[in-house]
Order: C-alpha cells, then structure tokens, then sequence
C-alpha cells in the first residue's frame, strides 16, 4: 500500500562549468506539460541548469516551483534571464515568461539540439499526447500529427497500469522486453479497454498455458507502441516515393524512457532511434530556450 | 458451519468469513498483478486471524469477482452478478434490486421476490473503469479518496467534463485545471461525470425494478458519488454497512448449502 508504483523521479541539475555571470545570453524555457513539467535554462547556448517535476493541480505554482528548482543554488534569479519562452500544454500559466510557443516547435528544435542536426523524424510521447513531427534538413517543421481522440493519455495510461498490477514504472519496459515472442496485443482502441483487457489477461482458466507477467506487460506495450505507429505513420515522407523516412528517429517525453515502447517502435519501423546524454523529457524545454 | 468467500476485484481484494450466519472474519488488500496468488492468500490470512480460526475450520470456500480464477483457495467460482444479489438479500431481505458500483464494473440486478434474478445488466466497455477513474482523479487533484468523497454536490450551471469515457473525461478534467478551475470544482464535474456514467448502466429501460434497490461495492462509500448517482437516476438508495464486503458476503453465503 504504501509504495507508489506511479511515481517516476524528479530531478533538478545544474552545470558546475559555466559561469553565468560572464555569459551574454541567458534565455530560459518552461515547458508545463499535463503529467510532467520541465524548465531549462540556457547560457549562450549552452545547458546550464534544468528540471523535471510532475504537474502538480495548480498549474501557476508548478510553473514557479519548476523553474525555483532549475535555478537551484546558483544564485541566479528569473530577473537575470534576458528572455522566457514558455510552451506546453499549460503554457499560459508561466507567469514570468515573455511570450509562448507551440510544442511542435520547441519539440523540433530540441530535438535537433539534444540528438543532433540529422535528425529528421521527432515523436514525442507525452503524458496526454502523442506527437510526430517531420523536419527539414534546416529546422523547419515540414509536417505533424498529433494522436486521435481514442489514442489520448499512452503515458498517463502506463501510470494507472503500474499502479494498477502494482510494478514500478521504472521496471515494466525492461520486464516487457523479457519474453521469447511479443504475445497479441490487448485492444488498441483506448486505453480503458487495453486495461480491462490487461487485467483478465491473468486469469488462466480459458487458456492452455497461462500468460507469464512479462508477456502481459509485453502485450499491453505493444498495444500502446501500435497506437504510436498510427500516429507516426501518417506523417508525410520527405520525398516522393523515399520509404526511408523513419531513419534519424528520435524519441522524446516520458515515454521515450521506456525501453518497451522505443524498442517495439524501433523493431517495427525497422530502425533504431538516435541516442542522447540528455534526459527525453527536456526536449520541450530547451526547445522553447533556444528559440527566445 | 464456517464457510469463507473471496472476492477478488480489479483493485481490491476482499475476504469475509461466515459462520452459521455470522460475520466472524474479514480482510481486504491491494490486488495488483503478478503477486496476486501471495496477495489473496495474506488476505485470507488476516480474515482467518480476525475470525480466530485456522485455514482446515473453514469447509467451503467460494470465489469471485473479475480475478476469482486466481484464488487457488476455492473451491467454486461465481459471477459477481450472483453474489452480489445472495448478499443483497441476506442483507434486506424484501431488496427489489442490487447495484454493484466497483472498480472496474458497474452492474444492477433486479431480482424475484425469492430471490432469483430475474434481469441483469452489467456496464458496457465504454463505461468501465469508474471507480478507478475516482481514484486516479484524486491522486491528480491531490485530494485523498476521503476528502473526494466529501464534496457537495456540483453546481449545475459550472463546469463539466466528458461522460463519454475516462479518457476524455480526465483530459476535461485536466483542461479546466489549466485554464484556472479550482481543484474542487473540478472534482466535482468529474464525480457527477461518473455518476452520469454509472446511471447509464442502471436505468436500463428494460428493467422493471422497485423501491428498494440496495447500493453495494466501493463506491458506495464515496458519498458524493452516491448523491450524484442518486439525484441522477432519481432512486433512493439503501445502502448496507460495509457495502465493499458485499461481494465477499454473497460468495460465503453461496458456499453455505440449500437445506
């Protein structure tokens, strides 16, 4: 009862390199997603402090709490920022940001910054939604999806799950991937029937071998990596006829943490995504810095 | 005789012992998912310790309930739809109906004067997952499940969020947050959404029921969830101590043999 399965960690990081007061750009992003919110802050292009905190249920106060602990101990005060852009789901209730922008964009040029200029497809997987970007080779957005109505709340849903069969979040991805064979999927239409689903897939009476935990697990990521796909696949190739398009993948958002989903992605794609040192959640957030 | 029933629910896992009529041991635990066969067990542990009994006193013993396959323990399964109406009448015994709202499932039986069931209806997949939807509102709007519970009912002319699903009734939910609603309005709208939900289920046209219609499973604690249900289907409810258990008692009192 009294672990919480839910719960991913927060953290808050900063640079002990760089000298703020000796930089002649600080420019800071704040990105107030429906689970998670993220605040970076840059000194002339350069990372100097981030954090990652759970949206709390006020809004304001999270956009203030996210951006105290991304300043942390370095002296720095939001006056200091020359420019604030905000971003997000919940972007009108950064207060002290200038002005705002959509996540596409800053999803875009974070990625381009977190995983290299060559990245040419984004899929951010958030809390709430589920977005694929498309760029050109210069950073422009040259198309996106977001998910359907039904395919709403994939990250928010692995939440409810793990708190549900009572597994760590941190675990199920890596468990997931620890089968011969990914069984059939649970429905893919919304989230409340792939849980249903998900439960009765325990019981044993109807089936000549019952399913271990991990197929289970396996079956209900691969039912949400398959609404995903969707998603991804209706984004507009870069050239006629080129059928290489998912190459340069990068994941960001919360769910790009979770090695069950990227990986059943990757496998189904054919492709596997670029890696970064940067935590995935950030990318909104330093997107939304760089373009201020 | 002592028999024992074990109703093993999408979130909980409940234990009630009976003997001779009588409630002599209960238990209730988190049910989880891969540790469910060691969960139902420790449950029944703690049920058998209340009752002061060892496991080899009980005679028979009877599952059910979503997971009632995993309960190596029973002897019988059966449907939720059964217990909850054995329970019922042991608990009133002149009820014209019982309505489960649990967890995952929403489900009204309109039973005979004897007893039988005569017409049943359990929720369609669309309104699945209320009580678990209640709960992870809370959990979201920082409320206990206590404190969700003890709000007054909604204001018709404020806001509302989709009864269409859980889905699209948390993005609602999570939308008038962002644009300044205040957490307890917001849950509100997301009880009276539910309550929407669950009347669907049980103010089916077909089903010809009475006056006395008993309220049992874990919602029936959540008083401004059965306000909200109440005002909406127009019934009034009785609603018997320990409602949650009722699952269980009906499991225990089916294992008691006809005479």
């Amino acid at each position: 009862m009294t672990q919480d399965y839910r719960k991913w960690p927060e953290f808050d990081w900063l640079s002990g390199m760089i000298d703020w007061k000796k930089a002649e750009k600080i420019t800071a992003g704040v990105d107030i997603g429906t689970t998670s919110a993220q605040a970076a802050i840059l000194c002339d292009g350069q990372l100097f402090g981030c954090a990652n905190i759970r949206t709390g249920v006020d809004f304001r106060k999270t956009a203030d709490i996210v951006m105290e602990r991304a300043l942390g101990q370095s002296g720095m005060k939001t006056e200091d920022i020359t420019e604030i852009v905000s971003t997000g789901w919940g972007h009108q209730n950064v207060a002290y940001a200038r002005r705002s922008l959509d996540e596409i964009q800053c999803h875009a040029k974070g990625a381009r910054y977190m995983y290299g200029p060559e990245v040419t497809t984004v899929v951010d997987l958030g809390g709430q939604t589920t977005k694929a970007i498309r760029l050109h080779s210069w950073d422009r957005v040259m198309d996106f999806m977001l998910n359907d109505k039904c395919a709403t709340g994939m990250g928010r849903n692995i939440e409810i799950l793990c708190d549900i069969l009572q597994i760590s979040i941190e675990e199920i991805g890596e468990k997931s991937l620890d089968v011969k064979m990914d069984p059939e999927p649970v429905s893919t239409t919304c989230f409340a029937f792939a849980d249903t689903e998900t439960i009765g897939q325990f019981r044993t009476d109807f089936r000549a071998e019952a399913m271990s935990p991990n197929e289970i697990y396996a079956s209900h990521l691969f039912a949400v990596a398959w609404r995903i796909l969707g998603t991804i696949g209706k984004l507009q190739p870069l050239d006629v006829g080129d059928i290489t398009v998912y190459k340069e993948l990068a994941f960001t958002g919360g769910l790009a943490k979770n090695p069950g989903i990227t990986a059943r992605i990757e496998r189904e794609l054919g492709v596997t995504a670029l890696r970064s040192e940067y935590d995935p959640q950030l990318a909104g957030a330093i997107g939304a810095a760089l373009l201020a | 005789m002592i028999t024992a029933g074990i109703d093993v629910g999408l979130e909980n896992i409940k234990v009630v012992i009976l003997q001779d009529g009588k409630i002599i041991g209960r238990g209730i635990g988190r049910t989880g998912g891969a540790g469910r066969a060691s969960a139902i067990e420790s449950v029944m542990a703690s049920a058998l310790q209340e009752a002061k009994i060892e496991a080899g006193n009980v005679e028979k013993t009877i599952a059910t309930g979503k997971g009632r396959y995993d309960a190596a323990i029973a002897g019988e399964q059966y449907t939720e739809l059964v217990t909850a109406a054995r329970a019922a009448r042991f608990l009133h015994p002149d009820a014209d109906a019982v309505v489960d709202a649990g967890a995952d499932e929403t489900l009204i039986a309109s039973m005979e004067k004897d007893g039988r069931i005569r017409e049943s209806t359990i929720n369609q997949k669309c309104a699945a997952g209320i009580g678990t939807f209640l709960r992870n509102m809370a959990d979201r709007l920082e409320m206990s499940l206590e404190e969700l519970g003890a709000l007054p009912p909604a204001d018709p002319a404020g806001i509302t969020v989709s009864d269409g699903c859980v889905v699209f009734g948390e993005m609602d939910a999570l939308s008038c947050l962002n644009h300044g609603a205040s957490p307890k309005e917001v849950a509100e709208a997301v009880i009276e959404s539910a309550a929407i939900r669950a009347c669907s289920v049980i103010k089916e046209p077909t089903l010809p029921i009475g006056d006395k219609i008993l309220l049992v499973g874990g919602l029936a604690k959540n008083a401004a969830f059965v306000a909200a249900l109440e005002r909406q289907a127009g019934i009034r409810f009785i609603i018997p101590t320990d409602a949650e258990y009722a699952g269980a008692l009906g499991a225990a009192l089916t294992a008691i043999p006809l005479s």
